[in-house]
């Protein structure tokens, strides 16, 4: 499997460092992009998103403003598609650092264990008794008007505990 | 190549069509399915994976133009408002679903009785509500009975609720203090173990596939039990056309395999399951000399009707940590306060609420739903403010049947195997614009009453179009329907459409419980009127 890195030179890395620099810097505790985004973090967004690579060196071409918010500005009004893909790719390689998830308290999307069995916060609380206590708020086809109807006791997934 | 006819032929494996197939095998029927997609093991979806927020823009994206994988079609878009969404597997758009399982409300079916536009349905609600019930449990469905904005009485779901998670409880408490309606949502997500499946972990990733098996799919629920009783599903299998004979049945399906090679598969009768694109893209392929507009289309209505639920986005920001990346994205609530009809506010019909959870830092890095982008040193600021403290209110409003919105078949575009591709032709009407504008004030008004210090409005999501609804309504007229009350084809008496096409008007809920409980319904009355069934000689 061809490495997604050898499609972008030398120059074209400097370019896409600057890029991530401008877009996400050091500050507020947080690194900057040009410091988190190595060969590893590049290489791991792009194999997860091999059609990016394109638009990713369309976005790095030679011949556009060096100064990187005169390229954005550019390519965000003549390649959005290109600009897009330059977005997308710094910043899956920035969240996608075990630092940077560290330093924003983000674990991931965790599996956590259901407590079906707990009596919920909102029945303990009655944010539902207003509700019921209303009554029915559908509309009868038989009459057009909010229907009225005898109802059942508040339902509940679990007792109330004693 | 097969050579008995089947006694029922399925065009699709998703919702519908699993339903269908499990009814019949299990009732005796010799059942086969051709289904364009194949199967996917849970181990496939990218939810605990790094890559999740990358790979859901591309490979696991909703809309089949953004995928391009090779089992998908292309659908032309261009003069559409709304972009279709679907996923072609076993399982279906399911695979890719939300999870959330609210019913038609008793109004949803008499729409021209109750507020003089569009149509009414040939059934109510109460004909329906057995089979709710029913596919509540096929399914397992968590929830909450006694919601007052049903009909009280019937079956509560089967498996108790899922949590509301923070943001939830947060916008129930506001909802307490205005005196509005909420409930928690129904979702077709399991709360407890349920039928050999492990519940929900609330990893918060549904929409991207479920690696626990927790959030319904027919490929979980019904397909391994149809198969069991008989039924065969051939999979990389690409309908082109359905055949019909000298009196006019349908005679089986014109198919394609994954090498391009053509079959023919015999059916005594013929059921469509392939939604509301395919479903009418397949009946106008189908056109003959004897048919020239299509098969079952002496209505001219097949492709026409199209519903998608215009969608927007209200989202809540709070101070507060609120880990809004997890939790099902069924929804944690919902709120049906403003459902019914108000003439007074402007417009007719209205939408249901429903609260979701936020995705993670990649979601809230990148330009949001509203628009609102931040980059240089705020940029921190900016994500820390949306990652894990939003919670959002999603509106769909009922969106009312026009003829001139329409799948029709693309003249110049075609599937990888040269089969012309839908188009589709979409505008969000007057009424749905000022229905929209009215819940988006309402649901701005729900958040701030929360707590939220920031609301964001995407009052028109273009990749929204997850509700595919009305391509071939049933109804009792066979001049202004495609379908009877069982959803058999006035036209073709051995043909028949159980997906979304069979809507007469869009409701303003999620479809998928509706859809396959008139499924079901129209598979039990394939099972009771067998021995009446006219089949090809």
């Amino acid at each position: 499997m061809s490495d997604a890195l050898d499609r972008f030179d030398a120059g074209q890395r400097a370019t896409l460092t600057a890029l991530a620099a401008h877009l996400i810097p050091a500050a507020h505790g947080m690194p900057s992009a040009g410091d988190v985004i190595d060969d590893k973090r590049l290489r791991f967004a792009l194999e997860a998103r091999p059609d990016l690579v394109e638009p990713l060196r369309t976005a790095l071409v030679t011949g556009l403003p060096e100064d990187p918010a005169a390229r954005l500005a550019g390519l965000e009004r003549d390649q959005p598609d290109a600009h897009a893909a330059l977005l997308l790719v710094v910043v899956g390689a920035y969240y996608t650092d075990k630092v940077v998830r560290e330093r924003l308290g983000y674990p991931g999307q965790e599996a956590k264990v259901l407590q079906s069995w707990k009596y919920p916060v909102y029945l303990e609380e009655g944010l539902l008794d207003g509700v019921q206590a209303r009554g029915a708020i559908w509309r009868d086809p038989a009459t057009g008007r909010t229907a009225i109807e005898a109802r059942p006791a508040p339902a509940a997934p679990t007792q109330r505990p004693a | 190549m097969a050579t008995e006819p089947a006694d029922v032929l399925i065009v699709g494996a998703g919702a519908s069509g699993g339903v269908v197939a499990r009814r019949l095998t299990e009732a005796g029927f010799r059942v086969v399915c051709l289904e364009q997609g194949d199967w996917h093991d849970k181990a496939e979806y990218r939810g605990p994976e790094l890559d999740w927020e990358l790979t859901m823009r591309k490979q696991w994206s909703t809309s089949p133009n953004v995928r391009g994988l090779a089992q998908d079609y292309p659908i032309d878009e261009t003069d559409a408002e709304i972009s279709p969404l679907m996923y072609s597997a076993v399982g279906g758009s399911m695979l890719i679903f939300a999870g959330a399982w609210p019913r038609m409300l008793p109004s949803d079916f008499r729409v021209r009785s109750l507020d003089g536009i569009a149509d009414d349905w040939p059934l109510d609600y109460q004909e329906l509500r057995p089979y709710y019930e029913r596919t509540d449990r096929e399914f397992g469905v968590s929830g909450m009975g006694g919601d007052p904005a049903y009909p009280a009485g019937g079956e509560d779901p089967p498996l108790p609720p899922l949590p509301i998670g923070a943001g939830g409880l947060k916008v129930a408490r506001a909802h307490a203090r205005l005196g509005w309606h909420w409930w928690p949502e129904p979702n077709s997500i399991l709360s407890v173990p349920y039928d050999g499946r492990r519940p929900c972990v609330q990893r918060g990733t549904c929409q991207q596939g479920c690696n626990e098996g927790a959030k319904a799919s027919t490929d979980l629920t019904h397909w391994p039990k149809a198969i069991a009783a008989g039924a065969r599903l051939v999979t990389g299998a690409r309908v082109r056309r359905l055949e019909t004979d000298k009196a006019g049945l349908v005679t089986g399906a014109t198919w394609l395999d994954r090498e391009g090679l053509e079959h023919f598969e015999p059916a005594r009768v013929v059921v469509l399951a392939a939604n509301a694109i395919g479903t009418p893209r397949l009946l106008l392929l189908s056109a003959s000399p004897a048919h020239p507009d299509g098969l079952a289309n002496s209505s001219g209505l097949v492709g026409r009707r199209l519903m998608m639920h215009p969608f927007a986005n209200v989202g809540g920001l709070f101070d507060e940590d609120l880990e809004s990346w997890q939790g099902q994205f069924g929804c944690s609530i919902e709120s049906f306060q403003f459902y019914e009809t108000d003439e007074r506010r402007g417009f007719l019909r209205g939408a249901k609420w429903g609260l979701a959870p936020t995705f993670g830092p990649i979601n809230a890095a990148l330009p949001s739903r509203a628009g609102t982008q931040v980059w240089g040193p705020d940029h921190h600021l900016h994500v820390r403010s949306h990652l894990g403290r939003g919670a959002n209110w999603g509106l769909f409003g009922e969106d009312l049947p026009d003829p001139a919105n329409q799948v029709a078949l693309s003249p110049t575009l075609t599937d990888a195997s040269g089969i012309p591709a839908p188009e589709i032709h979409y505008k969000v009407s007057e009424n749905s614009r000022r229905l929209l504008d009215f819940h988006i004030e309402m649901a701005t008004q729900s958040l701030k009453e929360a707590g939220a210090h920031t609301v964001e409005v995407d009052r028109l999501m273009r990749y929204s179009g997850w509700h595919l609804l009305g391509t071939a309504r049933m109804g009792d007229d066979p001049k202004t329907s495609v379908l009877d009350r069982w959803n058999r084809a006035h036209d073709v008496p051995n043909l028949y459409v159980v997906d979304g096409s069979c809507f007469v008007t869009s409701a303003g809920v999620n479809p998928t419980s509706s859809i396959v409980s008139l499924a079901l319904r129209a598979a039990d009355h394939m099972v009771e009127t067998r021995a009446d069934q006219q089949v090809p000689a």
